[in-house]
């Protein structure tokens, strides 16, 4: 099996709070990231998901267990130069133009000056920046400044984008652009990692996905075998099925796990027709909400191993 | 990568509105004054040109505490150092690239404020000789110190708090410069806390030569090159230590 392109093994992070009282924000994180994969990285606010974004890009240290990036451990500045970051909420520079941050943040990247222009005019059209390159990004909208974020992010054609919350503050036109700038990157190579909890995004851009809640991974996998966990909706005519809702148009419907579809058909009246059968469409705020309940209510506790 | 963030913090610095507000302000007390000169019972052109000279210091030591301290920390707040440091760039790197775009920054603003003081100088007929312009560059000097003091504060505290500091290390090393002549009245536990005071200021009134240069009395060179390599040490020393607080801290 290939290496990962990015692995946590045993990682825990523990930081001073107020007062310095120790504060666990990652206990025993342990999931690997395929190379070329996009990968969906999930959990509540506070879960821990920026924390660990933070140990992979540098920006926090002193970790126990083991973080590899590229296959080499973290640590020398180098390696991010393949790294590409988005932060939740970005903030740039009021006073700096934006053609000159992009070819700021491109040599800081390590291209050659000769390299940062095409760059640039890719992304200018890939973002609709074209028209917006000598205006101040003190200037910008939430949105805009999440687009420059992107752009920056993307610019130097990393091996890896991390993107946290990539979609906060875009409308739906915006957004659907984000995705497929996301898809074009993957296309050229680009293994994606990236936080985020609308589940039309991550369903559209995932194959993999990490649960965190409290500082824990909660699960890991494909998504295509977490979508299939989703419960089935029946919707039919005719005599109902036990335990069935009557809709208003004489049709009827009925939710069921997927565990459970063999038998439920066959146990369907006579005469009962089967309109459709369809995967329950949830929203993966509250499957994770409804996860991480069960979870918690298996007796599940941080610390647990 | 020092000189690139060098270069986008001195862009960065010298289009901030604070920074063009005092360089207004500066504008605007030196031609007020004249005015103080021609009230003043003594020499008006002596009074003229010392209040030009010390004004250059006073809007360079102010700018210079207004933006250093908001170098690091604010950086840290508003996140704008995620996208650097995210990238190849090692701590020490961006602190000194940031210092040096800074004191870029600085020394322009007060190589144009001393260029358009000893301008009205000249035009409203004082004696401009060269000794303004070497308390000018001596200025530059302190100017430059009193950022990496800021520099340093802001990598320990908030930037309100750092502002704060900042302002009382200028007063306490503009103190430190008279300490010699308090000596003499000082004993005991009082003598010590001055001397390990002292020691941990850097002394100010080593770039404080305007009142003489007012006057033409002559400096050396070697005096001169004594106090630039003074302030050199001192900017060293802080911003080794804002490095060293950065290279610590959780992002």
């Amino acid at each position: 099996m290939a290496e990962p392109i990015l692995s946590f093994a045993n990682v825990s992070f523990t930081y001073r709070g107020d007062w310095l009282q120790k504060i666990h924000a990652l206990s025993d994180v342990s999931f690997a990231v395929p190379a070329g994969c996009a990968y969906g990285f999930l959990g509540a606010n506070g879960a821990g998901k920026s924390t660990s974004i933070k140990l992979l890009t540098g920006l926090l240290h002193g970790h126990q267990g083991a973080v590899r990036l590229f296959g080499q451990p973290i640590g020398p500045s180098a390696l991010r130069a393949r790294l590409g970051y988005l932060p939740e909420q970005p903030y740039f520079y009021d006073n700096l133009q934006v053609g000159e941050y992009l070819k700021y943040l491109g040599r800081l990247s390590g291209m050659t000056p000769s390299a940062i222009g095409p760059a640039c005019d890719r992304v200018y059209q890939l973002l609709d920046l074209g028209d917006l390159r000598t205006r101040m990004l003190g200037s910008f909208s939430k949105g805009m400044r999440q687009r420059f974020g992107l752009a920056q992010a993307i610019l130097h054609q990393p091996d890896l984008l991390v993107l946290d919350e990539p979609f906060s503050g875009l409308d739906p036109l915006w957004r659907a652009r984000f995705r497929e700038v996301m898809h074009l990157e993957r296309k050229r190579g680009a293994t994606l990692f990236f936080s985020s909890h609308i589940l039309a995004d991550v369903e559209d851009l995932c194959d993999h996905y990490g649960v965190i809640d409290h500082g824990k991974i909660l699960e890991q996998g494909r998504l295509a075998d977490l979508l299939g966990q989703a419960p089935l909706e029946l919707t039919g005519s005719g005599p109902a099925a036990d335990g069935a809702t009557a809709l208003a148009d004489g049709t009827w419907h009925l939710v069921f796990p997927e565990s459970e579809r063999a038998a439920r058909l066959a146990a369907l009246p006579a005469g009962a027709q089967i309109l459709r059968l369809e995967r329950q469409r949830v929203a993966l705020e509250d499957y994770f909400v409804s996860r991480i309940r069960a979870f918690h209510g298996a007796g599940f506790k941080l610390g647990d191993g | 990568m020092v000189t690139v963030i060098a270069g986008a913090t001195f862009r960065e610095a010298v289009r901030s509105r604070t920074f063009l507000l005092l360089l207004v302000i500066y504008l605007i007390g030196v031609l007020l004054s004249r005015i103080v000169g021609w009230v003043s019972s003594t020499d008006g052109n002596l009074v003229t040109t010392d209040l030009v000279m010390s004004l250059q210091s006073v809007i360079g030591v102010l700018v210079a505490v207004a933006t250093g301290t908001a170098l690091v920390q604010t950086e840290i707040q508003q996140k704008t150092l995620y996208t650097i440091l995210s990238r190849p760039v090692e701590r020490w790197q961006f602190v000194v690239g940031k210092y040096l775009g800074l004191a870029a920054s600085l020394a322009a603003g007060q190589v144009a404020m001393l260029a358009i003081g000893l301008a009205y100088l000249w035009l409203t007929g004082a004696h401009v000789q060269g000794w303004l312009v070497v308390a000018g560059l001596l200025t530059i000097v302190e100017v430059l110190v009193m950022a990496a003091i800021s520099l340093c504060w802001t990598s320990l505290s908030s930037p309100l708090l750092a502002a704060v500091l900042g302002l009382a290390t200028y007063a306490l090393g503009h103190a430190v410069a008279s300490l010699p002549g308090l000596i003499n009245h000082l004993s005991g536990s009082q003598l010590v806390i001055a001397s390990v005071l002292a020691s941990f200021v850097p002394n100010l009134g080593m770039f404080t030569y305007r009142n003489e240069a007012a006057y033409a009395l002559p400096i050396g060179l070697d005096d001169i090159a004594l106090r630039v390599a003074y302030g050199a040490l001192w900017i060293t020393l802080l911003v080794t230590i804002s490095v060293g607080v950065l290279r610590r801290k959780q992002l």
